[in-house]
Formats: C-alpha cells, structure tokens, sequence
C-alpha cells in the first residue's frame, strides 16, 4: 500500500512542482510589475526608448492634467559590478500621492526635503536592505550598465502586508533627479503615470497629447505584465509538457503499484468473493480504495511538489533571468488552483490506472486463487488486439500532429498518441524478445537463464508495464538529449559564422540575451582608436514597437565580412545588403518570421523616432540567440530614423599578428577608469553562451531524472508483485535445490532483460521523439531551423541507463525472494 | 517386503520444534526420535495440522528445528548454514508434493533435470539416466510438452520423476495422492512401490490416506507433536 502511495506522490510532486514554479515566475513577475505601476491607469511611454521629461511639463503645467506622475524605471547592481540585480524606481515625491504611497506624501514620516535634497538617497525594505547587507548609515557601491554610482539609505520604505513585502523585495526607490544621475538619463523619464477616469481614453487623445511629440504612444497599465508573460509562454508550456510526461511514466507506476496492491490480496479477495461479495461490491470497494490512495498519494505528492517547486523554481529563475527578463522570486505562490489540479491528476490518474486491476481481480473466480495463468493466457489473447490498438493510435497521433497548425498544446497530444502507440506494441515485442533471449541465457547461465527469460513471459501482464514505464522514461531522456545535443551542435556552428570578430565588448547588462546596456562614448573612443584595433563595428540593441509590439531591434554597423549566403533562410531578389544601407529595407531573424508570420517582402510599421515608418522586409536570417525574435537594421538607417547615437556592443578586430590577450587586457586597463566592460576573446564569448545554454536546460535534466526515478519504482513495484505471485514457484525451486544466491541471479537476470529490452526499445522511440520536439514541438515554439544531430553515444547511455536502472531496482525484490523461507511458501499447500 | 539392510541413512533424534505465537511459544514437535533404514517405505499418518509438513521440512532441511539432531549417514544437517542444507536436499533428497509443484515454464524434461541442472552442467550420462526415470513413470513420450498440457496424474508422476532423477538418498513425499481422484491416486501408489521396492530406494510418505498403509514397510503415527510406531494392522482401522 506504501508503494502505492509512493507512486502516486512521486507522479503528483513532478506537475504540482514544475506548475508551481511556471506560476511563481510569473506571478512574482505581475506583482512587480502592478508595485510600479501603483493606482496609474495609463501611461505615455516613447515608440521607442525614453521620452524627453519635456512631455511631463507639457501634460502637468501646459495642459494642467493634474494625476501624472512621471518615472524612470532601471536596474542597478549591488555592491560589486556583477553584484545582485535590482529594480530602481525614480518617483517625483510631490506627484507620487495619488499613485504610489512609498515616499507617503507630505505627511508620509519620510524627510522629502532630505530624500530629494540628498542625492544619493534611496527608500528601501527592511528585509531588502538585509537581503543586500546595505549599511544603515553610509553610502554602498551600485553598478549600472558598468559605471560605478554611490548610494545611501535615506529611509526604510513601511510593509502593510505580506503582499507588500513581496512586491518591494526587489526595489529600491529614488527620487526622479537621482535616477536619472544613477541610470545616465538625463532630461529623460521612462514614462508619465496617468490615472484617467473610465472612459476618457480618447478624450485625453484628443485633448492633451496633441502637443506631444509623434513617438508618444498612450498606453494601458494592466497590459503590461501581459505582454511579458506572453514572451515566456512557450517556455512555460514546454516545461509544463515535460511534467505531464512525468505523469504518464507515473501513470504506469499507479497502475503497476495498483495492481500490485490487488495481487497482494488477492486471497483476501478470493475469500471475500467465496462468502457472497458480488463482483459490482468487489469492484466499488478497490476503486474506493484507489479513492484513499489517490487522495494520500496526492496529498503527500502536493507536499512533495512543493519541496521540488522550491528547487525547480532556482532554476525556472535562473532561465527567465537569462533570456527573458529580470524576476526575483522570494516564496513559491502556492494558490488553491495549483493544489487542485495535483490533487485531481493525482486522484483522477489512480482510479484510471486501477480500473484494469479491479476488472481482473473482480473477474477472478473465487475458487482461483493462486491461478495467475489464467491472467497471462488472457494477455497473450490480448496480444493482437493491443497490436491494432497501437496502428490506430499511432494514426491518430500524427493525424493530430498533421491538423494541429501551430498549438503546441495539441502537438503534444499528439506526441503522447504516439507514445501510448509504441507503448501498445510493448507487450508483443518484449514477448518475441523474452524468447529470443531464453537460448541465449540458457547457453550463457544455464537452467538459471533459461528461468530468467522465462520469467518474463510467464508475468508478461506485469513485465512488459514495466517494461514500457521504463521505456518511455527512457526514451523521452532519449528524445530530449538527442534534441538539446542537436539544438547546442546547431548554436555551436551558428555561433562559430556568428562570432567572427576577435574581441567582444558590452557593458554588463542585467539579461544576458537580450542586453539593450550602452557604452559611453568616452570608452567608444578609447577602444576604435588603439592602434592594435584594425577594425570594430558597433551594435546597438534597442526595444522598440514594431507593428505594436515591443521587439527588440538589433542594429549594426556594416561588418568587414558579411554572412555566407547559406546562412539566410529567404532573401530578396537583387542586392539586399546594399538595399539596406540605401533604403528602409531590414531583415528579421528566422523565430520573429514565425512568430508573426513574415515573409520577404513584407512590411513593417516600425515606430521611429520620428513616427511610424513602414519597412520592408529584405531577408530571413538563422539566429539562435532569441526564441522571442528579432529585426536587425543598418546603423545608417537607425541614425536617420533614431535620435539615438548610443552603441550597446563593439565588435572588434585585431590588428595581424596582435597577440588577443595582451590587446584584452590593454583595453580593460584603459577602460577601467571610464566603465566596467566585459571584454572577451572570441573563444570565451562562445563559451559564454554555450554555458547560459546549458544552463537553461538544466530544468529538462532534472526533469528527465525524475522520470527516470518514477520508471524505476516502477519496476520495483513490478518486481514486489512478481514476487508475491511467483513466491510458491520459487519455494518449490528452494526446494528443489536452488540456493538463495541462484534465486537472487534468476531474478536479477529477468531484470536485467526487461532493462535491455527496455534499452533497446528506448532508442526507436527516443529517436521518434527527439525528431518530433526538433520538428514540431521547437518549429511550432519557436520556429527554430535545428540540425538532427544523433551522437551513438546518448543511444548506448539510454540502454544502460534502462539496464542498470532495472538492475537496480531488483536489488531488494531478489534479496527479499532469495531470503524467502521455503516451507512458508508451500505450508498452504 | 524387500530385505532390510541394518544401517540407518537417517536417524533422527529428541526433535523439537515450537513456533512462537503472540507471546506463547507451541511445540509442535516434542522430541521425536526415529532411524530410517535404506530400501524402507515409512508411512507416516497424522491429522491435518499434526505436524506431519513440519516434520518433512525439518527433514529436507527447508526449516530449522528448534532442538534436536537430524543426521544423513555421515551429514548433521542440523549444524549445515541455509546454503550448505541447500546443496544437501539438492543432492541427497527428492521432494514430491500434494500439488505436483512443477515450474510452468519448463518442459517435462526439463522439469526433470531442474535439481542436477541447478547443480551445474549435466554430462549425458546424468542425462540419460534422468530421461530413464520418466520411462519409468510411463511418460517417455511427453518429455517436450509443457506441464500444462498434462493431466493431473501425469504431473504427479512426472513429480515423481523429478524427485527421482538425481538419485536421492531418500524421497520425501507429502499426500502425493492428495491431488488425485481414486483411480489416478492407486496407479500412483502402484509407482510409488514399484520405484521403493524394486529399486530399493528409500522413501517417507506424510499422508492421512490410510490406502497407502498397505505399501508401507513401517507405519508411524504423529499426534499432538508425539510420534509412535504402530503396526500397519493397527493402523489400518
């Protein structure tokens, strides 16, 4: 019954886990998103970039709108350059009352006239403050985009609630003067807080903003949060996938522990079927008792999910933190949502996986006790039908693939159609191969690996579930390795045309793929005009609305090499790159073409500087540095239609024969005073990103390892049911002579061929799955063109990952058998 | 009746075994001590719940006893580890149970050759020798089949072949006509003396079937852990 349990909690603990670190994410996300934004309804925001604060005066004095409250939002490092990251939020405190009650207005307890008087000043949590060891008197060292800023505790900010200080714990407050100094923004507001009565949107627009500049856009508060939450969608939902995988193999542990449960009393049953239980009462009452399992196993799954969402969360984070945006998560937010749907997938998968052990049990004769024969004659009849089951499901699994379009949700329904296919065709395969191998064994061990091989036959009913749990945990460890292997081969080659510069220089950026950080002029200077630097192009990264949504626009100065021609999915006719330079012409990376559905030739409505202009699309390029999709541009186009000179990347080549480390370390030296650079060789950027790549699928490693653990107390628990039914044929062996330690070699090598049949029919399905999460699953996520790289080696791991985890997992059954007192066993006789 | 030959392959002596229940201990054996001599068909009667099992078991070394001496010729199986008792019953006992027992994914064959195949490699004359005993027991023909596919009187005698086929020291037989219906049950007996006394080989037979008396060279009687000799006559009624 513990098994049982177990079981369940172990399938239940992987979803609750993973969904509840997906919502942590995003709802510590929202929360610090809905914590700036206050009361404010709407805000001004510049198309692009920043807004000049002129817009402010314009829309408080000029146009006498008195609930606008202008902001500037940043990010600083404590402490050292690569310090923690956090929020900074300038506030004007003399606007801030309607909006915000951090400075607490007049009479908020806090010194204005010292807040906005002190420059350096920051509000802060209590608990933050200790987070981040600031001292309570005297300033501390905060970085931003690698210049080096002093700061000081004006005053801790006041928590009402638990609420609060979740929001807070991540930010510190300044006065509108001092972010500006802090974040370089002079004269400059991220944007103006407006709270504007329902239904006065457009007569606003019509009223106030005719005096603004073009690139000012009026924008919804609670929109905001949407918008992001969108870019980590496909993430979220693949890690949700991959818990759901989870539960499958779980699925064939409930219905193994189930029936092991069944079994185990099936005297019981048998004598309660003998006194006048009916079948129907028989029935109700193992389902009811899956009922109690379900609900224990869910219960102690949900506590386990938690434990595992603390550490899934890290790593949830860890992901966000690299690709998308900056979140910082104190507590796991457990709602009752969350918990509801572990209980009901834990409750609801038991009672599923028990419906065929209460059939047989109910449908066992009462005089059949020990008759587990009739059970494996009715499989072998099955055998055909489970044949047919599986060409219908697999049918049906790529006609779902076929008609899905771009839902990933049903790829994957499709996906596990399939499994559940392959999963059908176990049975009969693991029945061929059990006899293939009983010769074989014979030969090698005698009448002990005949008895090995046979063994599986004899329990094929339990053997071959066990077979395809550990199959398919094995396979989808498979699939998932062979599709990160071929995703980081592809990224190493791409990088390797990508990164043909020899030094890369960019400030320190809170986000490593999408670093829009800026490096001053000064340091611009000093690094194009070292004599040792032959060459350098700029890039500029900068988030602009692109047919109204926020995308990030990459911009560069002509390269001495351009990209091979083989590295653009689409190109127009003619001289694109040249088209480029001379007209509004931009290319956009090959997953922001899928994300929008661009083609070559299309246009698009970028909002400039100046107003929206329409550009046309010119080529389609392989990138792998953003799942969210980008739009590159020339410098010379960008300087015509931006009033933005800042560089946020040089890119730089060495003079012939320069030795790269001694040119390194004169640029930092001669950087140092200006701005904190990372400079790094060709070499240690790629490095650099294959690590951040790696990093971002340790989430899929943990996840895989506890697919693994579930296959393997699967088999455990397929072994413990072996073991009780076939405890009178192994007294009668004990009788017959066989010692304990023959006993424990037969069981350990019928374990070890189902591990090895188990292995190799891992490696068709891990190979099937690996070529629909390149071919599907990451087209449909992120329209990725990926290289189907299978290395021989993830092929052997797999079948001696299922071999040793079978091996394994028969440690304690045949320990427990090969101890068995024989004239128990036969005393019933 | 066969000759007797003086020496006794088993003796047992002051046999005690007591199992622990909640917190009383229950001698089921109380100090048994009896010889069997080579060649001897012992019938050993006894209700159901008598001890007649435990006493079978203590013999073939599947259970321990609580005191006493249990000695084969030359072999204190009471002073051998689990293992060694193994390797023992391996070689110099032959088990044959009320319900045949047969391992169901084995052949008839190899069914027979189980307790000297466990033993290691077989060499044709250990072979040839076992195929011998199923003529013996009338089965030559079905050496390929599997026990499923026999009747209940046919598993029972191939039962019996395997519980001859290594040439024990002594046959160990628990109600081996238990399982079976009249008729069946006397053309096993029939076996049963054929195989004792025309090939002198020794065997203990735990049965409350009192046909079987008839066959017995010696009777004993097993009541509330006490055992005693009684005369077949005796014992009949």
């Amino acid at each position: 019954m513990a098994l049982s349990i177990v079981g369940v909690a172990l399938g239940v603990a992987v979803v609750v886990g993973i969904d509840l670190a997906n919502t942590s994410a995003r709802t510590a996300f929202t929360l610090s998103t809905e914590t700036v934004a206050g009361r404010a309804t709407h805000s001004l925001e510049a198309s692009s970039g920043t807004l000049p604060d002129s817009v402010y005066r314009i829309i408080k004095v000029d146009e006498g709108f008195r609930d606008a409250a202008p902001v500037i939002e940043g990010s600083v490092r404590i402490g050292e350059v690569d310090g923690p990251v956090v929020q900074v939020l300038g506030v004007d405190p003399l606007a801030e009352d309607p909006f915000r009650s951090f400075t607490g207005g007049p009479d908020g307890g806090i010194d204005l006239g010292r807040f906005m008087g002190r420059s350096p000043g920051v509000l802060v949590a209590a608990a933050t403050a200790e987070r981040l060891n600031l001292p309570e008197e005297g300033r501390f060292s905060a970085w931003h985009e690698g210049q080096h800023v002093d700061l000081e505790v004006e005053a801790l900010l006041p928590v009402d609630s638990d609420l609060d200080a979740a929001s807070l714990e991540n930010l510190i407050v300044v006065d509108i003067a001092t972010a500006q100094r802090v974040l370089t923004m002079q004269g400059q507001l991220s944007r103006v807080d407006l709270i504007l009565p329902e239904g006065t949107e457009a007569a606003f627009r019509a009223n106030h903003m005719r005096g603004l500049p073009d690139n000012v856009t009026l924008e919804q508060s609670a929109g905001r949060s949407d918008t992001l939450a969108q870019m980590t969608e496909a993430f979220s939902l693949n890690l949700t996938a991959m818990s759901l995988l989870a539960l499958v193999v779980g699925m064939f542990l409930i219905y193994n522990t189930m029936t092991f449960s069944v079994v185990q009393r099936r005297p019981l049953l048998g004598r309660l079927r003998a006194v006048g239980v009916t079948r129907r009462e028989m029935y109700w009452m193992i389902i009811s008792e899956a009922l109690l399992v379900g609900l224990a196993g869910s219960i102690l799954g949900v506590v386990g999910g938690l434990a595992l969402g603390n550490v899934l969360v890290g790593l949830v984070t860890q992901t966000i933190n690299d690709l998308y945006f900056v979140v910082r998560i104190r507590d796991l937010d457990v709602s009752a949502w969350s918990i509801g749907k572990g209980l009901a997938i834990g409750i609801g998968s038991t009672i599923l996986s028990t419906l065929p052990p209460a059939r047989e049990a109910t449908r066992t004769a009462p005089s059949m006790v020990l008759k587990r024969s009739a059970t494996e004659t009715s499989t072998l009849h099955a055998l055909p039908r489970l044949v047919v089951s599986g060409v219908v499901l697999a049918v049906a699994g790529v006609g779902i693939l076929w008609l899905s379009g771009k839902s990933i949700a049903w790829s994957y329904g499709g996906i596990l159609a399939i499994i559940l296919a392959f999963a059908c065709w176990i049975p009969p395969i693991v029945l061929l191969g059990a006899r293939t191998l009983r010769p074989v064994l014979g030969r090698v061990f005698g009448i002990i690996g005949r008895m090995g091989a046979s063994g599986i036959e004899q329990s094929l009913s339990r053997s071959a579930v066990a077979v395809a749990a550990l199959t398919i945990a094995v396979a989808s460890t498979t699939g998932v390795g062979v599709m990160v292997d071929s995703f980081r081969t592809t990224v190493n080659t791409w990088l390797t045309y990508a990164l043909e510069a020899d030094i890369y220089i960019s400030p320190p950026g809170d986000v490593f793929r999408r670093n829009d950080a800026t490096i001053t002029a000064e340091a611009e200077h000093f690094i194009r005009s070292r004599p040792d630097v032959e060459a350098a192009y700029s890039v500029r990264t900068a988030r602009v609305l692109i047919d109204n949504q926020e995308t990030d626009l990459i911009v560069t100065e002509p390269r001495p090499r351009e990209l091979e021609p083989g590295r653009y999915k689409a190109t127009m006719t003619g001289d694109f790159r040249r088209a480029m330079q001379e007209s509004d012409v931009v290319m956009v990376s090959e997953p922001y073409a899928f994300r929008y559905g661009t083609n070559v030739g299309d246009s698009l409505r970028i909002m400039t500087s100046h107003g929206p202009v329409a550009f046309r699309v010119g080529a389609i390029y392989y990138d792998y540095a953003s799942d969210l999709g980008v739009v590159q541009m020339t410098r010379d186009r960008y300087d015509i239609h931006f009033d933005d000179p800042r560089v946020s990347g040089l890119a730089v080549y060495a003079t012939d024969g320069k030795d790269l480390d001694g040119l390194i370390q004169d640029l930092r030296e001669g950087t140092a005073s200006v701005q904190s650079l990372n400079i790094r060789s060709n070499r240690d950027l790629r490095q650099a990103s294959l690590d951040v790549f790696d990093q971002t699928f340790t989430v899929t490693t943990v996840l895989r390892l506890l697919a693994i653990l579930v296959a393997f107390v699967g088999v455990l628990t397929a072994l413990m049911a072996l073991q009780l039914e076939r405890s009178r044929e192994l007294a009668v062996l004990r009788a017959n002579g066989m010692t304990p330690g023959q006993v424990g070699r037969m069981i350990t090598l019928q374990t070890s061929s189902m591990g090895l049949l188990a292995g190799l029919l891992s490696v068709p399905l891990g190979l099937v799955l690996a070529w629909l999460l390149i071919y599907v699953i990451n087209q449909r996520s992120f329209g990725w063109t990926l290289q189907f790289e299978v290395d021989g080696v993830i092929l052997l791991q797999a079948i001696l990952l299922a071999v040793v985890a079978a091996a394994l997992a028969a440690m304690y059954p045949s320990l427990s058998m090969s101890r068995t007192k024989a004239s128990e066993a036969l005393r019933e006789e | 009746m066969s000759h007797l030959p003086s020496l006794p392959i088993l003796s047992v002596r002051d046999l005690v075994k007591t199992y622990r229940e909640g917190s009383l201990d229950r001698a089921v054996l109380q100090g048994l001590s009896f010889d069997i001599k080579k060649g001897e068909l012992v019938v050993l009667l006894g209700r159901s719940g008598s001890g007649k099992s435990t006493l079978l078991n203590l013999i073939s070394g599947m259970d321990a006893p609580t005191t006493g001496s249990i000695r084969f010729r030359d072999t204190e199986l009471t002073k051998l580890s689990e293992t060694e008792r193994t390797l023992f019953r391996r070689h110099a006992i032959g088990i044959i149970f009320q319900s045949f027992n047969l391992i169901p994914t084995l052949k008839v064959e190899e069914n027979i050759l189980l307790p000297l195949e466990l033993g290691g490699k077989l060499d044709k004359d250990q072979r040839q020798r076992a195929l011998a005993v199923l003529e013996e027991v009338g089965l030559a023909d079905r050496a390929g089949s599997f026990p499923d596919l026999l009747s209940g009187g046919e598993q029972q005698r191939v039962a019996i072949a395997r519980a001859l086929a290594h040439d024990p020291l002594l046959i160990l037989a628990d109600e081996p006509t238990g399982n079976l219906d009249f008729k069946t049950a006397g053309l096993v007996m029939d076996i049963l003396e054929r195989i004792v006394h025309d090939k002198e080989r020794t065997m203990l037979i735990a049965t409350h079937d009192r046909d079987i008396i008839g066959l017995a060279d010696r009777v004993f009687e097993l009541q509330e852990g006490v055992l005693r000799e009684v005369s077949p006559a005796e014992s009949a009624h």
